[in-house]
């Protein structure tokens, strides 16, 4: 069955109003174009969030306990379980509760950041095959190495990787997304590679048209919410 | 602890003891400012123009000597994470290797073992030399530190260090975002319960800065609160920009703590 739609966000701890204290305010559009993404995926049978983790494949139910404490934020939270969930996740779950598709049901998988182009691509097929009707959040962030202020030196690639990338969530156009160079982008520390890889081969032959959202990077880091709907 | 950068892109003081007589005329100052220690560092922290080890051994080698020579009982330490700078260093005079990176150079305690010198042995949760945090992400912050620089100081003195000189810093902001420095030092008196003696590097640093949204230059109030309530849970060296400043409200500490005297009590006891 077809993958009906999907929603692309980063997921920078940053992002939770809890772990920014006073600098919350500065990511209110960005938290809001990924609500409103999200939003869009209600129609949906069921949902899949895809984002980065250890390995490959692990699944996780509704339940499954993700924190923001590692980041100082303790008193912050998902699910209802052990926290097992990487960070990817943990945002994802973190803004699917607060969104319109917080009643689906779900299940999170991870996929390895350094991941392997094609068991991407069979990953997201497989996820395709699994569900009826089934709604992709995709968490994935862009190159931190984006300016001279960035978290990881400024790469002069940078900016290039994630025009491209910013191209192809807009259009979606999952042969580029399926086409990324896996060592340019460990390069460029863009860890949303592979789980863009994984929507890529989800959607490939879904019909789903593009739109991109938000693209900027604010602290140095790219950031993309892209929308992907029949 | 007084700090004496022989750099030209340091970000508090942006090269103003980068040449040799300013070097030496803010040793000096320091001294008489009632510094009990120096840290020299040859090697801005942050990312910046790579310095080789002959330009990092030029900026300090001969600075210790003649710091050594003025001063002769002043403890020098020097702010360096390459094993062969320590080695130098230490046969030129200085007392105490500052090794902010972590023992990213394996040899570092062997290095200091064999000058004689004590070392600094801190905490950067794995992050390579001169680079920044990004998504650092800890369990407790506090158990982690603790773990890694204890081991650091075991270590050391396996590698031969005398025991008695070495320190441990939690090495605020590096490797740590802002909510994890400002937990290392609320929770300080945990890391002296080690019984190692902590140092604490808090000196104007950007945890400070974000906390109270204020640039580097006007992060010294703020500074001295935050090595206030360090030498207050148990922080027995202070890594600072601002001499007096510190040695005053550690003086002012001491004395609340029990462990000195007022200078002088005569206000309604005539």
């Amino acid at each position: 069955m077809p993958v009906v739609a999907a929603a692309v966000c980063p997921h920078p701890p940053l992002l939770v109003p809890e772990v920014a204290g006073g600098a919350a305010a500065e990511l209110d559009d960005l938290r809001a174009a990924c609500l409103a993404a999200i939003d869009r995926l209600a129609e949906a049978d069921a949902l899949v969030i895809v984002g980065s983790g250890p390995v490959t494949g692990t699944r996780y139910d509704a339940s499954a306990g993700g924190s923001f404490g590692p980041y100082g934020a303790r008193d912050v939270r998902v699910g209802s379980g052990d926290f097992v969930l990487p960070l990817s996740l943990t945002v994802g779950a973190w803004l699917v509760e607060q969104s319109k598709a917080a009643g689906l049901p779900r299940v999170s998988i991870t996929v390895a950041v350094d991941e392997t182009p094609a068991a991407c691509l069979a990953l997201g097929q497989e996820i395709a095959h699994g569900n009826d009707r089934v709604a992709l959040l995709v968490m994935g962030d862009g190159s931190p190495r984006r300016s001279e202020h960035s978290p990881v030196h400024l790469h002069p690639r940078a900016e290039l990787f994630d025009s491209t990338v910013a191209a192809a969530l807009d259009l979606a156009d999952t042969d580029t997304l399926a086409a990324l160079d896996p060592d340019i982008a460990t390069e460029l520390h863009a860890a949303g590679r592979a789980p863009w890889q994984v929507l890529a081969g989800a959607t490939a032959t879904a019909g789903l048209r593009g739109h991109l959202a938000y693209h900027a990077a604010p602290y140095g880091v790219g950031y993309f919410v892209a929308s992907w709907t029949l | 602890m007084a700090i004496v950068n022989r750099t030209p892109d340091s970000f508090f003081d942006r090269g103003a003891t980068y040449a040799t007589d300013a070097a030496y005329e803010a040793i000096d100052r320091a001294v008489a400012d009632g510094a009990d220690l120096v840290d020299i560092g040859g090697v801005k922290a942050g990312y910046g123009e790579p310095v080789s080890e002959e330009e990092e051994l030029r900026r300090t080698v001969d600075f210790v000597a003649g710091i050594r020579d003025r001063h002769p009982d002043l403890v020098i330490s020097v702010d360096t994470y390459r094993s062969g700078v320590a080695r130098r260093v230490g046969a030129a005079g200085a007392n105490l290797i500052n090794d902010t990176w972590a023992g990213s150079d394996p040899q570092m305690p062997a290095a200091a073992a064999e000058v004689g010198a004590g070392l600094v042995c801190s905490h950067v949760g794995g992050l390579t030399p001169r680079t920044d945090p990004h998504r650092m992400a800890y369990d407790d912050v506090v158990a982690d530190v603790i773990r890694t620089t204890t081991g650091l100081a075991e270590r050391a003195v396996a590698e031969g260090v005398s025991r008695d000189a070495i320190v441990i810093d939690p090495t605020h902001d590096f490797g740590k975002n802002t909510l994890q420095s400002l937990e290392l030092t609320r929770r300080l008196d945990e890391l002296a319960a080690t019984g190692w003696p902590v140092l604490v590097a808090v000196s104007n640093k950007d945890f400070i800065g974000e906390t109270l949204d204020l640039p580097p230059g006007q992060r010294g109030t703020g500074t001295i609160a935050a090595l206030s309530v360090s030498a207050w849970l148990g922080a027995r060296v202070f890594r600072v920009h601002d001499v007096p400043a510190a040695r005053q409200a550690l003086d002012l500490i001491a004395v609340l703590r029990g462990v000195a005297l007022p200078a002088g009590t005569r206000r309604s006891l005539a």
